[in-house]
């Protein structure tokens, strides 16, 4: 066993675990942070998607040893209190999800793609970098209007300066 | 065991004193064991310094062999670097290209390694150090089957050379899957041409992945294409079905093995136009 420590939404967190433990499942066991999900395990699905020190990666590709010390953004970590982050909010009204399970993945890839791109998103880039996040509910058409949205709405207060 | 070497002298030492098994990315190893625990032992390389960074020298370009894919393709390199950098946005999706390298994608040695073809019409190098130094050798040295290497057991690479000399030219990467992206490779096809002062091509590369058990160049057609202008020819009658018939693709359940050569055979003519079209620019 090793004592893992990180910084998981702002706020420091430290568990002991077998050095083996990939970082999925430390979040969901280790801290309880259940929003991350594991889908396939084999890092094809997207649903286990979380920021490590600002790079979207998949958490089934990584170990949580590796990511000690790190700053990690879970989906709990993106809404202020009760107010959702813009791009939950866009997923609600859009209805981006049916099932909901691929959802945390979906918005954690979608919140890295608006910030890279500086809300300057078409649907072309978007369905392009959606790739690494697969939803079996097919829903694919109201998530990429979700996004679209939501990078609009991300992008009008800079805009308005 | 887990170890965490910050320095590449420091895993040499782990590597030879307990063996295990390397891991950069992590997209190749943490995959392929689904829901098995992970090995006993690891060797995170992902803070060794020394595998870290691209840099420019006088010669040769290099690329630490712990360079994501993702900070290849933003890196601000030469033109004729295009066709490794269109491979590094097209290797998995968005977050395999945050994580996974080009050290690990040429170690694990996968027919369909997105990264050998391009590295092979560059004329790269790698360097592997280990505990009796240091040593190069050309990328088609290295490769030498399905997961095959000529990396001993007590090395680990730590840098891609790419020479200057061909940077000015254009290149070009083409990839054909069943869908775009988060797909294992078909055949893929990278091309680097040279033009010389007569308007027509000087020098030529081309290699073609996951269409034999490690990817190759087409010599023949290669001496062919100098001195030549592709302009106007089709893709077609650019490559002769002659020029892929040393290739040796299989027949699986992405494509058969005819298929595969067909493919590889227009590919190739397109990526030549389109290397010759960036080089003419």
């Amino acid at each position: 066993m090793t004592t893992v420590s990180m910084t998981v939404n702002g706020r420091q967190v430290s568990a002991d675990v077998e050095d083996r433990t990939l970082l999925v499942d430390y979040l969901r066991n280790a801290i309880s942070l259940t929003g991350t999900h594991v889908g396939c395990d084999t890092s094809q699905c997207g649903a286990c998607v979380v920021h490590v020190d600002g790079r979207a990666v998949k958490s089934c590709t990584m170990l949580a040893v590796q990511a000690a010390g790190s700053s990690v953004t879970t989906i709990e970590g993106l809404a202020t209190g009760d107010e959702l982050h813009p791009v939950q909010a866009a997923f609600r009204e859009h209805h981006g999800l049916q099932c909901g399970f691929c959802t945390p993945g979906m918005i954690m890839t979608a919140v890295d793609m608006i910030r890279r791109h500086g809300g300057q998103l078409d649907e072309a880039t978007v369905r392009h970098e959606l790739e690494g996040n697969i939803c079996r509910c097919t829903g694919y058409h109201n998530i990429v209007k979700a996004i679209l949205d939501a990078a609009a709405k991300m992008q009008m207060p800079a805009a308005a300066e | 065991m887990f170890w965490q070497p910050t320095s590449l002298q420091e895993a040499v030492r782990l590597l030879a004193d307990e063996g295990g098994i390397l891991v950069a990315g992590g997209t190749d190893v943490f995959p392929a064991l689904v829901d098995r625990p992970s090995p006993a032992g690891l060797i995170d390389l992902t803070r060794c310094a020394e595998l870290k960074g691209i840099a420019i020298g006088a010669d040769a370009i290099r690329i630490g062999a712990g360079s994501r894919w993702s900070e290849i393709a933003r890196a601000s390199l030469p033109r004729g670097l295009a066709a490794l950098q269109a491979a590094a946005r097209e290797v998995g999706s968005v977050q395999i290209q945050n994580s996974g390298t080009i050290g690990g994608n040429l170690c694990n040695a996968s027919p369909a390694a997105d990264g050998v073809p391009p590295l092979l019409a560059l004329d790269a190098a790698i360097e592997l150090v280990g505990p009796h130094g240091l040593r190069r050798l050309r990328v088609g040295d290295f490769v030498l089957g399905n997961r095959r290497t000529a990396r001993a057991a007590d090395e680990i690479l730590s840098a891609v050379l790419i020479p200057r000399r061909l940077e000015a030219g254009g290149s070009a990467f083409l990839k054909l899957g069943a869908r775009r992206y988060m797909v294992i490779s078909i055949v893929m096809v990278a091309v680097t041409l040279v033009p010389g002062p007569d308007g027509r091509i000087a020098d030529a590369r081309v290699a073609v992945g996951a269409a034999s058990a490690a990817a190759q160049r087409l010599g023949g057609l290669e001496a062919r294409l100098i001195g030549t202008d592709p302009v106007g020819s089709a893709p077609a009658d650019l490559v002769s079905a002659a020029d892929v018939a040393g290739l040796s693709p299989i027949d699986d359940v992405r494509a058969s093995a005819a298929y595969r050569l067909d493919a590889a055979r227009e590919l190739v003519g397109r990526a030549i136009l389109q290397a010759w079209e960036a080089a003419r620019a």
